[in-house]
């Protein structure tokens, strides 16, 4: 399984090393390889399939352009890309001048997905440690977390989704991330 | 617990980062900290080392292939321009529109107001000063665009002019024969965009045309037209 997630990584690397480079086969590969992904994670928070295709567009052009600045030390490349994806798709749904609050996708609770015990390659990631991490959460706590991150809910919309004032979740996601980072600490 | 700033009450540049990652910041705090980032390798480590985090969470989201055509999309834009398939088609396009407008009658309305307006505004051929009408399929004139090659100013005046939900109009000048050449986005309240200096320096500009495309929001990534033509129009003299 590890070996998988390095021989994957090490593929990622060498193609993100080739569109350094210019080459727009290796970019049509490392398309073919992720889109599905970045197309999933950008889909899910803007929520609206056109737009989320243009995010998506905008996002290989920025790994296009930006290939020469991934640095292999700060991470693994699909955390590179998906970062990319996240901080484009967000800057989206914030330049809206109102974001539509949704439902969750067919009504799913994804929260429910994170303290589970996940298949494969994630053995070699801290995947575990932020399982757990997140387990020992307040379910409030948590899901602001989890829907923060994954549905790119603002302060104010998880606000509204949790019916306090933002301040209060201002503080929630402060302690939140102080704690997660504490427990990540003890864990590593 | 460690003790942290954030337990006295200071501002944790950990937990700002950590908020980045999140996407939880409000939007201007969001973009003075990409400014900060730019610069600063110590919150480019805190940066991904959040990143590193909380990436296990982008394993719960299901892969969505994306539509076939969004390929070519990207390809269209980081190909370079001469070998781009969409910019010859927007050329193409263009030529056809030019050699419609003889003879269609529908586009002949909007060449009668190009001309009829030209008639209204002050002539001063040393002024340097082309006007036109952009045209949305021979419809109403949408746009009407006056560039003043001693200024170095595109002006454009909005008629009528739907922006769709989540995009940018973005103006595109385009040479005779030459690749296109963004001017700027169409914005309500933007009335006139310098042009660049290539734009200025070409000579024939009464063989140039203007086109308007629809693209993602804020523009054209790669500085070059990747989304339909709505409007196009020539160049007359004022």
């Amino acid at each position: 399984m590890a070996n998988d997630v390095l021989h994957r990584d090490a593929s990622l690397q060498a193609r993100l090393a080739a569109v350094a480079g210019g080459d727009q086969a290796a970019l049509k590969a490392l398309y073919d390889e992720t889109a599905a992904k970045l197309f999933g994670v950008v889909l899910r928070i803007v929520r609206h399939r056109e737009a989320a295709e243009d995010v998506l567009q905008d996002v290989y052009l920025r790994i296009w352009q930006n290939a020469a600045t991934y640095e292999p030390t700060a991470g693994r490349p699909i955390t590179w890309m998906c970062a990319i994806a996240r901080n484009r798709a967000i800057d989206r749904v914030r330049a809206r001048k109102e974001t539509p609050v949704t439902d969750l996708v067919d009504g799913e609770d994804w929260m429910n997905q994170v303290p589970d015990p996940y298949d494969g390659e994630s053995d070699v990631l801290d995947r575990g440690a932020l399982a757990h991490c997140l387990g020992r959460f307040d379910d409030l706590h948590r899901q602001c977390l989890v829907l923060a991150y994954c549905e790119g809910f603002s302060r104010e919309e998880l606000a509204a989704r949790f019916d306090r004032p933002v301040n209060t979740i201002k503080t929630w996601l402060h302690r939140g991330l102080a704690s997660l980072r504490s427990c990540l600490e003890a864990n590593a | 617990m460690t003790d942290r700033p954030s337990d006295k009450g200071l501002p944790d540049p950990d937990i700002e980062a950590a908020e980045y990652v999140l996407g939880t910041l409000p939007h201007a705090e969001r973009v003075a900290f990409a400014r900060a980032l730019a610069t600063d390798v110590g919150l480019q480590a805190a940066v991904a080392r959040w990143q590193a985090h909380l990436a296990p969470l982008d394993d719960t989201t299901p892969e969505v292939a994306p539509p076939a055509g969004l390929w070519l999309r990207i390809r269209a834009a980081v190909a370079p321009a001469t070998e781009d398939g969409r910019v010859k088609d927007l050329t193409r396009s263009l030529r056809r529109w030019r050699m419609g407008a003889i003879g269609a009658s529908a586009l002949a309305a909007g060449l009668a107001l190009a001309l009829g307006l030209g008639r209204f505004l002050p002539a001063d051929p040393e002024a340097g000063q082309y006007v036109a009408v952009v045209n949305r399929g021979g419809e109403l004139p949408a746009l009407v665009v006056r560039v003043d090659t001693r200024r170095g100013l595109a002006e454009v005046r909005s008629v009528a002019m739907d922006v769709p939900r989540e995009k940018s109009l973005e103006l595109w000048y385009i040479a005779d024969g030459g690749a296109p050449r963004s001017l700027g986005l169409v914005e309500p309240g933007r009335a006139s965009m310098p042009m660049p200096n290539a734009v200025r320096d070409v000579a024939g500009l009464d063989k140039a045309v203007l086109a308007v495309t629809v693209e993602p929001s804020g523009g054209a990534p790669g500085g070059v037209p990747t989304g339909p033509v709505v409007y196009s129009g020539k160049l007359f003299r004022d």
